[in-house]
């Protein structure tokens, strides 16, 4: 299993590298205001995640909204054949409220509850419905639309901004998720599934630019 | 904590720890279709049959075998069903006649084995429709093992086919003919065969082309006990082509009941219905 995830952990440590060296550097003026406000349309941040059900890697960009307070992130997905059948490419939404952030001091801040929901189309699956193959309702679920709800928290290291105000930090979290159909297991078989064996775990890295 | 965070070194050596020690357990799932499992969850087919290889049948003798079917996400029910099969007396094994999953998912078929894998006897298990949905049928042999194969257990010869003709657009090969004449045309020292499948031929799933022959085919069987199917959730024992030959539907685990089924002879049988 450790090979597998290697990968990703690699990537993610790769990721937060730079950050970890400018760690010790003197800490620069603070920043002037910003003069040249940003296209609404700009991302605020760059994501890179693994598991999750949202591909072995995901990556993508998102915004962030009221006071810091919700995120959505817009991530493609990606599961290699020998681990699913067939290559599998995921588009995901996520939607994340986070309305507590501790801040431990000048370079850390904890976001210790995010409460949200993903919803995911995965591309690639092979007996996909076609055209005819079914009648109407013969199967009442989607094989390749996914939605769900998601908890968990990041943790912040607040770096320099950058001279035009914009921050710089890097975050890393992690969200519990399970989807609609793993619940709507659980929920029909409360005694014999436990909520463990339908919960799904995310990791990834956040980096504001 | 912190203190490690500011050296990469340590860093890289606490996040080695935490994949250390998340990759032990199933959390970190990619998809709903990643089918990655420990090596004691995958290829049960071959497992389970090694398990009942250890319980010979002695020649001649009655055998006796449950027969359920539609496991699908009745996981309440399987933990019953458990239970009561394993106050059956005399029983070599369980067959589950496919729809073992309900989403296609390898999740499915391991939670359903977690169930199972409690049976006091090995059971095995034929490809449903519900099993080949999305990547299911990839994941079904990540799991189980092969959608067509056989096996002789005692004097009987076991042949399990892929009948979701469906599920492949009807393209007028399932199931495989050449692979289902090619089984039932020779015995392999057995006394008497049975055919298990998922979908029946009389159902509407089951691919219109291929009905005339693969119904012909058993007609012909050599001692064929009879054809045995899930997919219906509901049981019955009859002889829809008026042919001689019987066709045996199962319970689904929604049903709360089972077959205990008996063969001796050339092709007798007895089927008993048990509720739990």
């Amino acid at each position: 299993m450790l090979p597998r995830l290697f990968t990703p952990v690699a990537l993610a440590a790769a990721l937060l590298a730079p950050s970890l060296v400018l760690a010790s550097e003197p800490e620069s003026p603070t920043a002037p205001p910003a003069d040249n406000p940003q296209p609404w349309y700009r991302p605020r941040h760059v994501v890179l995640q693994t598991a999750g059900g949202l591909g072995m890697i995901s990556a993508g960009a998102g915004y962030t909204y009221f006071n810091d307070k919700v995120d959505t992130d817009i991530l493609l997905g990606y599961v290699p054949k020998k681990y699913a059948g067939s290559t599998l490419t995921l588009a995901s939404a996520k939607f994340l409220y986070s309305p507590f952030t501790i801040r431990f001091s000048d370079k850390w801040q904890l976001k210790p509850v995010s409460v949200g929901a993903y919803f995911s189309y995965t591309h690639g699956t092979l007996n996909d419905e076609e055209r005819g193959q079914y009648t109407r309702d013969y199967y009442w679920f989607s094989s390749d639309t996914r939605y769900g709800p998601l908890a968990g928290g990041r943790i912040t290291y607040v770096r320099p901004a950058k001279a035009n105000g914009r921050p710089r930090n890097v975050s890393l979290y992690y969200d519990l998720s399970s989807n609609d159909l793993y619940l709507h297991s659980y929920l029909t078989n409360t005694k014999g599934l436990s909520l463990g064996q339908i919960l799904v775990l995310g990791l990834g890295v956040k980096a504001d630019f | 904590m912190l203190q490690a965070l500011r050296s990469r070194t340590h860093s890289s050596l606490l996040l080695l720890a935490a994949a250390f020690s998340i990759s032990s357990c199933d959390l970190l799932e990619f998809s709903p279709n990643d089918y990655r499992a420990p090596a004691d969850e995958r290829d049960l087919t071959a497992k389970n049959l090694d398990k009942l290889r250890q319980l010979p049948l002695p020649a001649g003798d009655t055998l006796r075998f449950v027969f359920t079917g539609d496991s699908q996400r009745y996981y309440d029910d399987a933990d019953d069903l458990v239970a009561s099969v394993n106050q059956q007396p005399g029983i070599s094994f369980l067959i589950v006649a496919g729809d073992i999953s309900d989403f296609g998912f390898a999740k499915e078929m391991r939670w359903v084995n977690e169930k199972l894998r409690k049976l006091k006897v090995p059971y095995v298990t034929v490809i449903g429709n519900h099993d080949s949905v999305g990547n299911g049928r990839e994941a079904y042999q990540e799991i189980f093992g092969p959608l067509n194969y056989s096996f002789i257990y005692g004097d009987t010869k076991f042949i399990m086919t892929d009948t979701n003709g469906r599920e492949y657009n009807f393209d007028g090969h399932i199931p495989s003919m050449p692979w289902v004449n090619q089984q039932l045309a020779d015995l392999q020292g057995a006394r008497r065969q049975i055919m298990i499948t998922h979908v029946p031929p009389q159902d509407e799933d089951f691919d219109p082309a291929v009905r005339a022959p693969y119904v012909q085919a058993l007609r012909e069987a050599k001692n064929l006990v009879f054809e045995m199917n899930g997919h219906r959730h509901s049981s019955s024992v009859t002889q829809p082509y008026n042919d001689g030959v019987w066709y045996v539907n199962s319970d689904a685990f929604s049903e709360r009941r089972y077959m205990v089924v008996s063969v001796w002879g050339d092709k007798q049988f007895r089927v008993k219905q048990i509720k739990f």
